[in-house]
């Protein structure tokens, strides 16, 4: 048997996918599959599951409010979709800030002298190895009326002789955003490394020679040679800023509510796992379409490493 | 022309960049000496040493000075248990990830068979979707399953199939896999076959080949995927959250179970000391790559 | 580069090893027939004599709720491991019993909870002839969440009330209707919880805090739309920090919180307000299917011992049910005894009690009050 498990290269590979088929089936699409199914049914007045087919959670999310206070059939109801357009927008703005801070950083470790690379690498990662919430925590510290900042402004200040009101930075949208940009900066910076280190030095000779001053060096051949890694660093930045949950918990004050803190919610607080299944699925839908046409104009990153 | 020269405005742009992401750090690491308990405004530095006092929830004195909220530490079990659990799972999963994940790019790199779109696509799932959405699918499934598997089998007491330690390991080596794989996947592309075929010329057996010649060449792709899974897990709160059970809390949901109360200035010094074992991690790996170099 | 490699990692085993080890103190010891906890407390004799042949006791409680020597002492005295798990609301307790895949011996919720959970059959009957019910004060008996004590025994109790800084805040407010003062806009924290804070909004208008009535809780939502905008944070995990910090000046806070925050800075003032406050208890409970039953027995007797639950007084600033608690440490702790006795926060008026209200489950209504919540945060 095992000369023709050798002689078989199918089953070679078949027997070296198997451990990885049975976990992504029993612990992925099962359970998507199975939330699926939940996000069909119905809430029981205590909070648990009945098993039908109805389309009324998806409709609750889009929108669509059949109990209207003016009497026609079927209104609008915002509330829903401005969640999802918040988290769409603050995933997008976060995203876009994450790129503008990592690329710089990114550029200069990936020119680096290769001795002292790994440690710049490294130096970027330390921070991702202490705790995510401590991490938060600490934004916390430094944001609050009378944290670090304003306490280090107030001295400035003094020093100086203005008068100095400190400055509300905790809990609004902007304490939001800097926690999660600051939260997945990393992950953007590893992938853009990644492809901008695979350039060849000679490229850039060759560009000097032939003219080119470095504003377009680097449009016309550092950008494009870079774009698989920050696609890459993108989806791994847009996505989990769409479902996190603590990061607006702590720095918002609990009063930015995206479309993570819902889903939270429906487990937790309103006990409707019906309505919990169908915001996460579609919570998940789109982020597969933002992906998929990403990744279409730009390529799929096969980047998304660290070096 | 020096191929490592940056404009000046680069690297005024890193400088920015790095502090930005070491502040909070520092200022955790400062806190850690906090004299005040409440730890929101920093009270100063603890600079008597001797046998507890307090005044109020004002630290003055101590036997371990101004290191006090790290001795307490130590006599804290639920972090240490946390710390443990966190540590275990790591490693654990991160092991078992790296190989499922190595053979998996491997399989998808080199060979043909009928799953192999199926795998590749069920692969880039756990990549995009939201960790919450995985993290209470999977607490459904594991329910659902447990709930049958008990009633079936007459299992009761300490014997019932419940979340724990394994649920979780599970449930990290699941998330692991596809960035494992696909880093390694990275590394296959591109690689030169030559070798191989040379050392099967030269008589090896595939087997063989394998380990001496192709697995040192995906070497650091593997370490990199490594290294991915093990700081995924270490960091991990959604999904752990989810599949938790009796004695195998991790320090993420320690920490943020502690929100709750006082946060006292040990989270502060459980933080340091993390940071000052990475920082050492990274220090004697400098010394091991430019030894070898 | 390999060799190097294998060093490495040769390292960092061994370095999480020793930190594994360093956790595994053993805690304080015999000392000739005396036991005593590593912090020098020594452990009294159990008063009940229970037989306990499990190893181990799962507890599923609030984040920071038990005394450290508890633990300690009961691993002392009854050689059993506790495997301890917390959590830090009630909602993901319910969450996690409900998905039915743990195994805990006893449960901490709190009281509008458990009427769901005994519908739900997630409880169990307890054996009153096995617990000391004669050390609990009769007025946290017999409660209408659970009449009679089938399945709870009392742990502690508490108010959700008013909080402000009598430095900061020139016009205190005494009632919730108060807070829609706009001097006070952008100064206020609010618990995260729907029930207590549309709660409050209908006391304003003079309904029951546990109304199912649709066109009540519009006009609830209505009225709490008006005061949102003026909130500057809602926190359920410490609200004290804010209030400390300077960050807010006044708001809705719990009798912990309250008191931890006065402790801070004594301008804290907790006042119950005119319409009335939010009463709670929290109780211990025995889920369904708990492995150890005879552990936790000996758990409760052991820890309601009045020379055991005092040490609450000294850490956890909360109302005490228990009476062999109190009669302890007013004969032996007579500092803490008085601190407790003399604030209004933690002994509180007759009047308040009076006057008080408790939140119950509402069933169906659940989703409903959800659904304000999520509109009155989420539509901004």
């Amino acid at each position: 048997m095992l000369k023709r498990l050798r002689e078989n290269k199918s089953s070679q590979g078949t027997l070296l996918i198997t451990p990885t088929l049975v976990f992504m089936v029993g612990l992925l699409i099962i359970p998507l599959f199975l939330t699926l199914i939940i996000s069909f049914g119905k809430r029981s007045a205590d909070g648990n599951v009945i098993y039908t087919f109805g389309l009324h959670n998806y409709t609750r999310i889009l929108g669509m409010n059949f109990e209207c206070q003016n009497g026609q059939a079927v209104c609008f109801d915002p509330l829903y979709a401005q969640i999802l357009w918040r988290s769409l927008t603050l995933a997008f703005n976060s995203t876009v800030l994450v790129i503008l801070l990592a690329y710089p950083l990114a550029y200069f470790i990936a020119r680096a002298h290769p001795k002292r690379r790994n440690t710049f690498l490294f130096m970027v990662l330390v921070p991702l190895w202490t705790n995510f919430v401590i991490r938060v925590y600490a934004w916390m510290m430094l944001l609050r009326t009378q944290g670090v900042i304003n306490s280090v402004l107030g001295w400035l200040a003094g020093v100086v002789g203005i008068h100095f009101a400190p400055f509300e930075m905790l809990y609004t949208p902007g304490a939001v955003l800097v926690g999660m940009v600051y939260e997945f900066l990393p992950f953007m910076i590893l992938p853009i490394f990644t492809s901008l280190e695979k350039i060849d030095n000679s490229l850039y000779e060759a560009a000097a020679d032939l003219g080119a001053n470095p504003i377009r060096t680097f449009l016309r051949v550092t950008l494009p040679l870079s774009m698989p890694g920050v696609v890459a660093g993108t989806i791994l930045v847009f996505i989990p800023v769409m479902g996190t949950f603590i990061v607006s918990d702590l720095l918002g004050g609990k009063q930015v509510i995206l479309i993570g803190n819902l889903i939270q919610r429906q487990f937790l607080d309103a006990r409707d796992p019906t309505f919990g299944s169908a915001a996460s699925l579609i919570l998940m839908a789109m982020t597969l379409v933002v992906t998929f046409f990403y990744t279409r104009k730009f390529g799929f990153g096969e980047e998304i490493v660290a070096a | 022309m020096n191929p490592y020269k940056r404009s000046p405005l680069i690297k005024v742009a890193t400088v920015l960049v790095y502090f930005f992401l070491y502040a909070p750090i520092i200022g955790l690491i400062v806190f850690a000496f906090n004299s005040s308990r409440t730890n929101v405004f920093f009270g100063g530095f603890i600079n008597q040493w001797g046998p507890l006092q307090m005044e109020g929830s004002t630290v003055l004195q101590s036997p371990c000075g101004p290191f006090h909220w790290f001795c307490d530490l130590t006599k804290n079990q639920e972090v240490m248990s946390a710390t443990r659990n966190t540590l275990t799972i790591a490693f654990i999963s991160t092991i078992s990830a790296t190989v499922i994940g190595t053979m998996a790019a491997l399989a998808l790199q080199r060979y043909n068979f009928k799953l192999k779109a199926f795998s590749q696509i069920s692969l880039y799932i756990p990549i995009v979707i939201p960790e919450i959405v995985m993290g209470i699918g999977i607490l459904v499934l594991f329910s659902q399953v447990f709930t049958f598997l008990n009633s079936t089998l007459g299992l009761a007491g300490d014997s019932r199939l419940t979340l724990g330690l394994p649920t979780v390991v599970v449930s990290h080596i699941a998330f692991s896999v596809p960035f494992v794989t696909l880093v390694v996947q990275a590394r296959l592309q591109g690689f030169d076959k030559s070798f191989e075929e040379a050392a099967m010329d030269l008589g090896a057996n595939e087997l063989v080949t394998f380990w001496r010649v192709t697995f040192p060449m995906i070497l650091p792709g593997v370490l990199s995927g490594a290294l991915l899974a093990f700081t995924l897990s270490l960091d991990d709160f959604v999904i752990t959250f989810f599949t938790t059970g009796p004695g195998s809390t991790t320090l993420p949901i320690y920490v943020y179970g502690l929100l709750r109360r006082i946060i006292t200035p040990q989270v502060n010094a459980l933080s340091t000391i993390w940071v000052f074992v990475v920082v050492t991690i990274v220090f004697l790996l400098q010394r091991f790559q430019s030894q070898e170099t | 580069m390999k060799h190097n490699l294998w060093k490495l990692l040769a390292v960092l085993v061994l370095a999480s090893m020793l930190l594994a080890a360093c956790g595994g103190g053993a805690a304080g010891g015999d000392s000739g027939g005396e036991k005593v906890t590593t912090s020098g407390f020594v452990c009294p004799e159990p008063e009940t004599q229970i037989d306990v042949t499990s190893q181990e006791l799962n507890l599923f409680v609030w984040t920071e709720y038990i005394p450290a020597e508890w633990k300690e002492c009961y691993e002392l005295v009854y050689g059993v491991t506790i495997n301890h798990d917390e959590y830090s609301s009630n909602e993901e307790m319910y969450a996690k019993l409900s998905a039915g895949g743990s195994n805990y011996d006893l449960v901490q919720p709190t009281d509008y909870i458990i009427g769901l959970m005994i519908r739900q059959g997630m409880l169990q009957e307890l054996d009153q002839a096995k617990l000391p019910m004669a050390n609990y004060d009769p007025n946290y008996l017999n409660l209408s969440f659970d009449p009679g004590n089938v399945y709870t025994v009392p742990y502690m109790a508490g108010n959700d009330a008013i909080i402000y800084n009598a430095d900061t805040v020139t016009n205190p407010p005494t009632s919730f209707a108060d807070l829609w003062n706009p001097e006070y806009a952008g100064r206020l924290v609010l618990l995260d919880d729907s029930r207590v804070i549309i709660g409050m909004t209908l006391l304003t208008l003079g309904y029951d805090v546990n109304t199912t009535d649709p066109d009540q809780l519009e006009e609830a939502k209505n009225k709490l739309a008006e005061l949102v905008p003026g909130v500057k944070l809602f926190d359920s995990d410490s609200p004290k920090t804010a209030l400390i910090a300077g960050d807010v000046d006044l708001g809705v806070t719990w009798t912990g919180e309250a008191f931890t925050a006065q402790q801070e800075n004594p301008a804290f003032q907790f006042v119950y307000p005119t319409e009335g406050a939010f009463l709670w208890q929290d109780n211990w409970t025995m889920p369904v299917g708990a492995p150890h039953p005879d552990a936790a027995y000996a758990w409760i007797n052991y820890t309601s011992q009045g020379n055991l639950f005092w040490l609450m007084l000294r850490d956890f600033p909360y109302i005490v049910p228990n009476k062999a608690a109190l009669d302890y440490a007013k004969a032996n702790e007579t500092e803490l005894y008085d601190a407790y006795m003399n604030s209004p926060i933690t002994n509180v008026p007759q009047e308040a009690i009076e006057a008080g209200h408790a939140i119950e489950d509402v069933g169906d209504a659940t989703p409903l009050y959800d659904q304000i919540w999520t509109e009155i945060k989420g539509g901004q």
